[in-house]
């Protein structure tokens, strides 16, 4: 459930490290393991450091502004004034939240010169539009949900739940971000635009922040904490890599669009050798 | 043995709060069912009956020590009290003569005597502005008989008697103003509903009202009556001036800012910067446009430079609806459907995606 941009080349790396330490011990049972190691170890680096930052400071300024503006919204609510209170007053959590808003907004704004700038000069593709084929997955996929298909259906890059989440972040920040700047600067706001825009941006930032928080805690944590396939923690938007096992199940296409599509529909074993064929082969990276 | 100890000990305090609840109850005067003085009393009026008995005090003064043995039997001791139970010491053969430099330091030297019977609101009294004041050697803050009274003491609850009393007698600029106000109009009136002095800043523990700690606090006040539904019924006023008070941004800094923290450019607007304190009047009967000005000038007191339609940003108590405010609705209304929609709407594939998984086990 990790929504960052294609990074400009997908690397495929073997455990390189791990292959020249084993290679200077003889024994079979080593090479043996080594085999398998690399067969597990096998990854395919998904995003680059540039994404995993920003997923990073998302974190960390999503949390603090939650954590500085729900008290602000149920002001009356007993925990909330203990939260204000352990920030320091509700002055300062005014101030901790600005700031951390306005930080916020820094890294919006690069996020998309990013973007922009990445598909302007064709390093970026643009995988995370929405296509056709993100409906066609949608009912292929409550199908499976329902026992109507046998398997949920071969995703790209991205899922349609995936980049579901990351346009439901783009939009839902650039209101968090416009609304939060009419409540900053109400004079200015007043000078060029009717009054009235502040208290309904109250009422979007407020309901948008609430919508945001929502989603995280149903979809984002399910998606990537508590979904029985990843659980306790998909930590591949941390290290920026996944395995081949996981791209071959959760993104088939890329996988296929990588690797080709040789590996389907044998057993578990048979994979494992057909990764280590892979990684003896080395391939080449995606441009 | 310590319980008899604890039992000794616990006997005045018993005796005390027997007294004092005796002392404070209105119905006194008249289970008492006396008009005639009791003999205790009778006694000392035998001299005090006489309206030319005066003392003459060291300054010089000249201080009446004339009871009325009517107004005595009326008030609200009348008859329960005897005159030694406050005059102590005043028994059968008392000293003749000044005992006091001032008529004042007698009046203050002798007000103690009420906590005999009254400790609770005497207690209260000494957090007081005024005590403050009287601590520091200034005497001319009231004490407990300056505005009740000594020997004609009336029943407290009375709030129109009691305030032009006790608190105009020395604030008698404010109480001009007060009572131009719609509270002090509707009281004049007969109107017990609104509040007069004591409601708002206490009988007895008056606080200083220019701290930014009453000013922060002042909603509270207002909202005792204003946000009393039942209370406002009749007089077709909403409650809903306290509630959207309060969910607005002012309302939450005013509700919970530390008072030490407001410094200058934290002025918090709370009711009064808009409505005004002892001349508050209704806004509806305020000619038109008179109320809008005075909220564009409070924003612009904080917010430089405001300008006319800068108080649209306030939506003068209204609850967003298509006709005021239809933009702030429409965006309420938006995200009330919105927000469920899509939130069950995951809910519900988290589930469907957990069904499978379970099922395909």
């Amino acid at each position: 459930m990790n929504h960052t941009l294609t990074p400009g080349k997908t690397e495929i790396q073997a455990e390189t490290q791990s292959e020249s330490r084993t290679a200077h011990r003889s024994s079979i049972l080593e090479t043996a393991k080594r085999g398998a190691a690399r067969a597990k170890s096998a990854y395919v680096v998904r995003f680059s450091r540039w994404a995993r930052v920003q997923h990073v400071a998302v974190i960390v300024l999503f949390t603090l502004l939650l954590l500085t503006g729900m008290p602000q919204k149920w002001p009356y609510v007993a925990a909330s004034q203990w939260l204000i209170d352990a920030l320091g007053g509700i002055f300062a959590v005014r101030w901790l939240h600005r700031a951390c808003g306005v930080l916020f907004a820094l890294l919006v704004g690069a996020h998309l010169a990013t973007v922009i700038a990445g598909l302007l000069t064709r390093r970026t593709r643009p995988t995370l539009l929405f296509t056709r084929r993100d409906f066609a997955d949608a009912i292929g996929s409550l199908r499976y949900y329902l026992g109507r298909e046998p398997s949920p259906p071969k995703y790209g890059r991205y899922d349609y739940r995936q980049k579901f989440e990351y346009w439901g972040l783009i939009f839902g920040s650039l209101i968090m971000v416009v609304s939060g700047l009419i409540l900053y600067f109400p004079l200015l706001t007043a000078r060029l635009l009717p009054a009235e825009l502040i208290p309904a941006a109250k009422v979007m930032h407020s309901n948008e922040a609430l919508l945001a928080m929502l989603i995280i805690l149903v979809w984002h944590l399910y998606g990537a904490h508590l979904n029985p396939e990843v659980f306790p923690f998909d930590a591949s938007i941390f290290s920026g890599k996944i395995s081949k096992d996981r791209l071959r199940h959760e993104h088939a296409l890329e996988y296929e669009e990588l690797f080709g599509t040789e590996s389907e529909g044998k057993t578990e074993s048979e994979k494992e050798k057909e990764e280590e064929k892979e990684g003896d082969r080395g391939v080449t990276p995606r441009t | 043995m310590k319980s008899t100890w604890r039992s000794i000990l616990a006997l005045p305090a018993l005796l005390l709060l027997a007294g004092g609840a005796g002392a404070q109850t209105p119905e006194s005067t008249e289970s008492s069912g006396l008009t005639e003085p009791p003999e205790a009393v009778a006694y000392c009026l035998m001299c005090h009956s006489d309206e030319s008995m005066v003392l003459e005090l060291e300054d010089g003064e000249e201080m009446s020590l004339f009871v009325d043995a009517e107004t005595y039997m009326a008030s609200s001791h009348g008859g329960d009290l005897f005159c030694t139970d406050c005059h102590e010491g005043y028994d059968d053969e008392h000293p003749v003569g000044a005992t006091f430099p001032s008529r004042r330091e007698y009046e203050i030297a002798s007000y103690e005597t009420c906590k005999k019977c009254h400790f609770d609101t005497y207690n209260r009294t000494l957090e007081s502005v005024h005590y403050e004041y009287l601590a520091a050697g200034v005497d001319i803050v009231p004490v407990c008989t300056d505005c009740h009274g000594t020997h004609d003491i009336a029943d407290p609850h009375q709030k129109q008697a009691m305030m032009s009393r006790s608190c105009a007698e020395c604030h008698p600029d404010v109480f001009e103003v007060y009572s131009q106000s719609v509270h002090g109009r509707a009281l004049a009136e007969d109107i017990a509903d609104v509040p007069a002095c004591a409601d708002c800043h206490t009988a007895h523990s008056i606080e200083d009202p220019t701290t930014a700690g009453f000013h922060l606090a002042s909603p509270e006040l207002c909202i005792r009556c204003h946000g009393d539904e039942e209370r406002m019924a009749p007089y077709g006023i909403p409650t809903e001036v306290a509630s959207t008070y309060l969910a607005d941004f002012h309302g939450v800094t005013a509700s919970l800012a530390d008072p030490s923290e407001v410094k200058e450019r934290h002025l918090v607007v709370t009711c009064v910067e808009c409505h005004g304190y002892h001349d508050i009047a209704s806004p509806a009967l305020m000619p038109p446009g008179a109320m809008k000005a005075r909220v564009q000038e409070v924003c612009q007191s904080c917010h430089e430079g405001a300008a006319s339609d800068f108080p649209a940003a306030w939506l003068s108590h209204f609850r967003p609806s298509l006709r005021h405010a239809p933009l702030v609705f429409l965006v309420e209304l938006f995200y009330k459907i919105f927000i469920p929609f899509v939130v069950l709407g995951l809910i519900l594939q988290v589930m469907l995606h957990l069904y499978r998984i379970a099922m395909s086990r």
